[in-house]
């Protein structure tokens, strides 16, 4: 799930997910995270695996199915009418983004702690 | 001292004059007035004591460590909205960007003239207090030094649109623009309670007890006579206090303490007010350097009365800003990826809505939805905040808003947002100042507490956070939340005195 919200070799100076150890994030997230925050990212992949697909006219699971496809169930289900699913999939996000932009290179890549502009 | 609850291996059962739960801003104001009248003070508080070189700039440990539910709580109602306060000693003075504006005349006047509290909150004496606790905390305008791309772009917007911009006033001491108030000052800078008003109270006896959650205020008659609670550890504490026990909880944990504790009013958890707030993003063809200047350094206040909201520039972690960007895969990518090239507006809006506290196994229940004219208000401002965008130079501005695009190219489509959905679940929004749910009144029947800051019926059990404000204020609150504290506890004095 998280390589498809955050691929690698899909940006010129950005690393993936992976590439920029998320791993080691989730081992924390998953110890010390609040109970309701790992409840709703669970619930969310659960989603974006068994409804984000439905939504682009395909059967589940998302993993069946290659890069382009996944991301364009994901982004379906971003822009989903439904405030539920939307809001699973920010959670999401909101996970990958704890553990990818408190990568060092990820931080470097984007000017964060450099020099002032 | 400060006694921590963690390391706890023993029941505690202790006596003091005054006990005070909560050590946020209204709490250690309190605390401090009362300890300089020489009165015996002990604070209790329900989360650790962090010290300054145990802040991290590092979204997750921040949130894990400093904000309540781990930044998770939220509110129930139509759109679940993330309610952030502190959790800390020091309370939420010491994640917030310690913005102070004192309570503008026209709401002040709505509580004399709606409530009947002229008498009871004398504006010369909140403007005499005021003055105090800006000396104290050394409030002055953000000196240009540390602006910052993002606040200087506010600057730049104001002067291009002839609205009204302006360096935020904050409480800080030789601010090093590090961009990191939300996740606690790395510096020190930031005079946050953790820093001042507490270790003032310390250093003239008052006991902090930290990671000691207060469970309820027991009474005997009419009076409050003990705080009980669990430490961390889990011994159990009993403060007794021989004057009286000042909650200072804030306006989400005040009412389920109260309730615990016997106190009955129809108006108890009722009233809830807030700020709910959505931000922009801007997107610019040079390095803005969102992460270099203060982290709330500029504002406007152009339309707080007519359009009853508020502008301010700021930064967040990088971690925050990416779950704000749009898209999924490469093209969330593609917008991280210019992160160096944006900056971030929000709004804080002073809703009409009114909710409620309710108490919960897993705490308290916060009941909130906006209602359709605030939801219209909400889209107004972020039609206002992207053609400030636009006019400070933006090439393109992330609405962030269900239903519009992703990203509007040309300022003529700051209609998109002014026409955008009234259905509050279109919007990312988030709430921070919190008021109403042991509001204030002259009559018992009217709210909870009377106009000596105690709850009606039990002389010695005062209530000076703000919850007892009668409506939200549309300003950042701190200052206002510490004049009336300190009101509160000043009248202590007098009456012990008197």
């Amino acid at each position: 799930m998280i390589d498809t919200v955050l691929p690698g070799g899909a940006h010129p100076e950005l690393p993936g997910a992976f590439d920029a150890g998320f791993p080691g994030f989730w081992e924390e997230f998953e110890a010390t995270a609040p109970r309701r925050l790992r409840l709703g990212f669970r619930v969310g992949v659960l989603a974006a695996t068994w409804v984000a697909p439905v939504l682009i006219g395909r059967p589940p699971p998302l993993g069946l199915y290659g890069r382009a496809t996944r991301e364009r169930a994901l982004v379906a289900m971003a822009s989903s009418r439904s405030p539920v699913l939307r809001s699973l999939l920010g959670i999401v996000k909101l996970v990958a983004a704890l553990g990818y932009g408190a990568a060092p290179e990820v931080r470097r890549a984007i000017g964060y702690g450099g020099a002032r502009p | 001292m400060i006694v921590d609850g963690a390391q706890q291996e023993h029941a505690l059962d202790e006596a003091f004059d005054y006990v005070v739960v909560g050590s946020g801003a209204a709490g250690a104001t309190a605390a401090k007035v009362l300890s300089e009248a020489a009165a015996s003070v002990a604070v209790v508080e329900d989360g650790p004591a962090i010290g300054t070189a145990q802040f991290r700039d590092q979204g997750f440990h921040t949130m894990r460590t400093l904000y309540r539910d781990g930044g998770a709580q939220i509110t129930r109602g139509k759109a679940a909205i993330p309610v952030f306060q502190g959790r800390c000693l020091g309370g939420s003075t010491v994640v917030n960007s310690a913005i102070m504006w004192r309570l503008p005349d026209d709401v002040w006047a709505t509580w004399r003239d709606g409530h009947g509290l002229g008498d009871a909150l004398p504006l010369e004496a909140l403007h005499s207090n005021w003055d105090r606790i800006e000396r104290d905390l050394s409030v002055a305008p953000t000196p240009e030094e540390v602006w910052g791309g993002n606040n200087r772009l506010m600057a730049a917007a104001g002067a291009a649109l002839g609205v009204r911009t302006a360096p935020m006033r904050r409480a800080v001491v030789a601010c090093h623009g590090s961009a990191r108030c939300q996740s606690g000052c790395p510096y020190g800078a930031k005079q946050s309670m953790a820093l001042t008003y507490l270790p003032q109270a310390e250093a003239r006896g008052a006991v902090l007890y930290v990671n000691a959650p207060a469970d309820r205020v027991v009474m005997r008659g009419d009076r409050a006579e003990t705080v009980t609670g669990r430490f961390a550890a889990g011994p159990p504490f009993r403060l007794h206090a021989r004057r009286g026990v000042v909650v200072a909880a804030s306006a989400i944990q005040t009412p389920g303490l109260l309730r615990r504790s016997g106190v009955r009013s129809p108006h108890l958890g009722r009233h809830f007010q807030a700020h709910p707030g959505a931000s922009l993003v801007g997107v610019f063809d040079d390095p803005v350097g969102l992460w270099h200047g203060a982290t709330q350094g500029f504002e406007s206040d152009e339309h707080r009365v007519d359009g009853r909201f508020k502008v301010e520039s700021v930064s967040v972690a990088p971690e925050f800003l990416m779950a704000s960007l749009p898209g999924v895969g490469a093209p969330w990518l593609d917008w991280i990826g210019r992160a160096d090239r944006m900056a971030m507006w929000a709004v804080d809006l002073r809703a009409h809505a009114e909710g409620r506290i309710g108490e919960g196994r897993a705490g308290p229940g916060i009941r909130f939805d906006l209602e359709r004219r605030d939801a219209a208000n909400l889209r107004a401002a972020l039609a206002f905040v992207a053609e400030m965008l636009f006019a400070a130079g933006a090439r393109s501005v992330l609405p962030g808003v269900h239903g519009l695009p992703e990203a509007i190219e040309r300022p003529e489509d700051a209609r998109l947002l002014r026409e955008g959905p009234l259905d509050p679940r279109a919007y990312s929004m988030a709430m921070t100042h919190l008021f109403g749910t042991a509001r204030m009144s002259v009559r018992p029947e009217a709210g909870v507490v009377g106009p000596d800051f105690a709850v009606h019926g039990t002389p010695n059990l005062y209530v000076v956070d703000s919850s007892v404000f009668p409506t939200n204020t549309g300003v950042n609150p701190q200052l206002s939340i510490m004049g009336l504290a300190m009101l509160a506890a000043s009248r202590m004095v007098e009456t012990r005195d008197g």
